[in-house]
């Protein structure tokens, strides 16, 4: 880092190259989780859960992620201060999340999700049981009646500690790239002076 | 309940058999992304972008590539108008498989294998390909390439098969059969270059859309066939059983196998050869679903005499295996000299065409490998126009070989799969340097086979038993 004052970097894919293959979710999946040997899909024991994704519309396919704001609505909100700032990532530290849902509601981009919570492929249990007749605990593995699966939120975290995100790196179109704000606006600045250049040559001329 | 509807022959297998195809696309979990249409090495998927795509099965040759690479997932957050147990019990899967379904997926068979398992007079007895012991690892969280052939004769052991044999066997055997088969061909002026006959993908190929140069391929069967039809003559009669009390299960790397071992002319036991094929994948998930804690087991053999193998067998399951095996046995038979160094690096390499030419002796081979089938047409122009130039010719559809097949444990991350699969092939000759007997013809049991049962290769019982007439099977089909 070449200033203190960096501004968050953020991960974000180009619609027009996004064929919809959902290749940036398994590896978003498969990269966070806690098992950590997921190489083959035999591994993976737990449902995908994904830190981005796909939204499908009749005008193609992208996925959405974390913009990684730099006054987080999300982390502001957060009444248990699980939502921190780690180096340019804001951060959920998913052990102290209590499922209040108050960041999901704060999130102009809907890029946090509540998942439930597995280990060793088998549903964590909520300490509160669950009193309705009607309401069944879901994911059940058998012995667990009476008890909701825990849910906590996650958000991508762009791949803290990786060389790339692991979206970025595995998309088999290179859709997907991380936005550094400084170098993005230098780019745009520049390709506008250029542009202006051009302008005023074909003009003068 | 289904019989009665039908002829008597008509079983609830045949039902499955009939409406559901090896290699399909799940419409409702495709997005359209038109990745598997890509990597089809033979054109035979068609689709829209973002809408969902299709297989034409006329055209398919069932390597199982657009499964390896479908990323289209079951995922949790949508709902689909089929449930996930619907869709495990439509696919032939296990209720206990947790790991997410792709849209591109193969017909499952383990429910006949657990079904057979608990019919006690039935005997069963199962093979592995060569490129299962180095990938079934990988499913229980061992790295890429891992070498497990005592795990996987001790998994086979525990699930209850009453004789675990292997393909590798069958492998040097075909090597037996193949070499004696090219020596002649040159001896005698027969149809050259020859193809290599194992990879039922490449088979098909030929059959479907170049059957004029059928005449080049081996008559030998693959290893699976050829073990098969093995288990239930040879095999039967040392444990003194009738054959038609036995069950026999080839477990492969390959989606394709399940097609080849379901062709009417694989009976020449007199009962279907071999009576199912279940994928690396199926085996691991057959494994967890008894409780069976793979990378804990404690090694074990395959049992004797059709799990002896040698290194050559082995090495079968990687692109150029199958001529460095072939080699190694037909130079020596040639000249009666063995070759110097065994590590044949010349035919040894990756996806794409190579070629080589082996001096030994005063006898001149030259050889052509294709790994992908995408790159085997201007190989097929140059045999037609007579450029080729070259005795021997080995093909394998999928990228590496049988390593890299669509029956393999399934590598998430594009970006990793050349690493697993050259993982897998390091460790397959890694098995081959480790054994001590390298060359097929050296298997004492493959010796003790001829010996006591065949006679000689491409004699009367070898070619009965082991051999097909290719040109004529496409009027059977």
């Amino acid at each position: 880092m070449n200033t203190p004052y960096r501004l968050n970097r953020f991960v974000i894919a180009d619609p027009g190259k996004c064929i919809g293959c959902r290749v940036c979710e398994i590896a978003c999946s498969t990269v966070h989780s806690r098992e950590k040997t997921p190489l083959t899909a035999g591994n993976m024991n737990n449902p995908v859960q994904s830190r981005l994704y796909l939204v499908r519309t009749p005008q193609g396919a992208v996925p959405v992620q974390c913009r990684h704001c730099e006054n987080a609505p999300c982390a502001a909100a957060c009444p248990v201060l699980a939502i921190t700032q780690k180096d340019d990532v804001i951060y959920v530290d998913e052990d102290l999340c209590i499922g209040c849902k108050t960041c999901m509601l704060a999130c102009p981009f809907g890029a946090l999700k509540l998942v439930p919570v597995f280990e060793n492929g088998l549903p964590v249990e909520q300490n509160l049981p669950l009193l309705s007749e009607t309401a069944q605990p879901e994911n059940s593995n058998g012995d667990s009646d009476g008890y909701k699966q825990l849910h906590v939120v996650i958000k991508c975290d762009r791949c803290l500690g990786l060389e790339q995100p692991a979206c970025v790196a595995n998309c088999p179109q290179q859709a997907l790239q991380v936005v550094s704000p400084e170098e993005h606006l230098a780019a745009r600045m520049h390709e506008a002076a250029v542009s202006l250049a051009a302008v005023v040559r074909n003009y003068t001329s | 309940m289904y019989a009665k509807n039908f002829d008597e022959t008509v079983t609830i297998d045949t039902i499955i058999k009939m409406t559901s195809p090896i290699i399909a696309i799940d419409k409702e979990l495709c997005t359209g992304c038109g990745r598997c249409l890509e990597i089809c090495p033979v054109e035979a998927i068609a689709g829209k972008p973002n809408t969902p795509h299709e297989v034409d099965t006329a055209v398919c040759i069932l390597c199982g590539q657009c499964v390896q690479i479908c990323s289209g997932y079951d995922a949790p957050d949508e709902t689909f108008p089929t449930s996930r147990a619907e869709r495990l019990e439509q696919r032939g899967m296990l209720p206990t498989v947790q790991e997410p379904l792709f849209a591109a997926h193969y017909r499952g068979d383990i429910h006949r294998v657990i079904e057979a398992l608990q019919t006690p007079d039935m005997f069963t007895i199962v093979q592995c390909a060569p490129a299962v012991r180095v990938a079934i690892g990988e499913e229980f969280g061992m790295p890429y390439g891992a070498l497990t052939p005592g795990k996987l004769s001790a998994a086979l052991h525990a699930l209850g098969f009453d004789r675990v044999y292997d393909t590798n066997f069958a492998a040097d055997v075909t090597i037996m059969e193949e070499g004696a088969e090219l020596i002649k061909r040159i001896q005698e002026n027969g149809t050259l270059p020859m193809f290599t006959s194992c990879c039922p993908g490449w088979v098909k190929y030929l059959e479907d859309q170049h059957d004029d140069l059928l005449e080049h391929l081996s008559s030998c069967k693959s290893p699976q066939q050829m073990a098969g039809t093995l288990f239930k003559t040879y095999g039967a009669k040392i444990d003194q059983i009738d054959p038609a009390r036995i069950f026999s299960v080839a477990v492969m790397p390959c989606t394709c196998k399940k097609f080849e071992c379901e062709r009417p002319e694989m009976n020449a036991s007199g009962y279907q050869d071999v009576d199912l094929v279940i994928t690396t994948r199926e085996l691991a998930q057959l494994i967890k679903h008894a409780g069976i804690d793979f990378p804990a087991l404690s090694d074990e053999d395959f049992d004797n005499p059709l799990g002896c193998y040698t290194g050559a067998g082995n090495i079968f399951g990687t692109t150029g295996g199958v001529m460095e095996a072939a080699l190694r046995s037909a130079c020596e038979m040639l000249t009666g000299t063995p070759l110097p160094d065994l590590e044949l690096e010349y035919v040894r390499g990756d996806e794409g065409i190579r070629k080589a030419a082996i001096v030994h002796e005063g006898v001149a081979l030259k050889v052509a490998i294709v790994a992908g089938l995408q790159h085997i047409d201007s190989v097929l122009e140059q045999i037609r126009s007579g450029e080729a130039d070259f005795h021997f010719l080995e093909v394998m559809c999928c990228p590496l070989g049988c390593v890299s097949g669509g029956g393999q444990p399934k590598v998430l991350l594009p970006n990793q799969c050349l690493e697993a699969h050259i993982g897998r092939k390091s460790g397959l000759y890694a098995h081959d340097r480790s054994l001590a007997v390298r060359k097929s013809h050296d298997n004492p049991q493959v010796k003790k086979l001829y010996q006591d049962f065949l006679g000689e290769p491409l004699g009367h019982e070898a070619h009965h038993l082991l051999h097909t007439d290719h040109s004529h099977n496409r009027n059977l089909v």
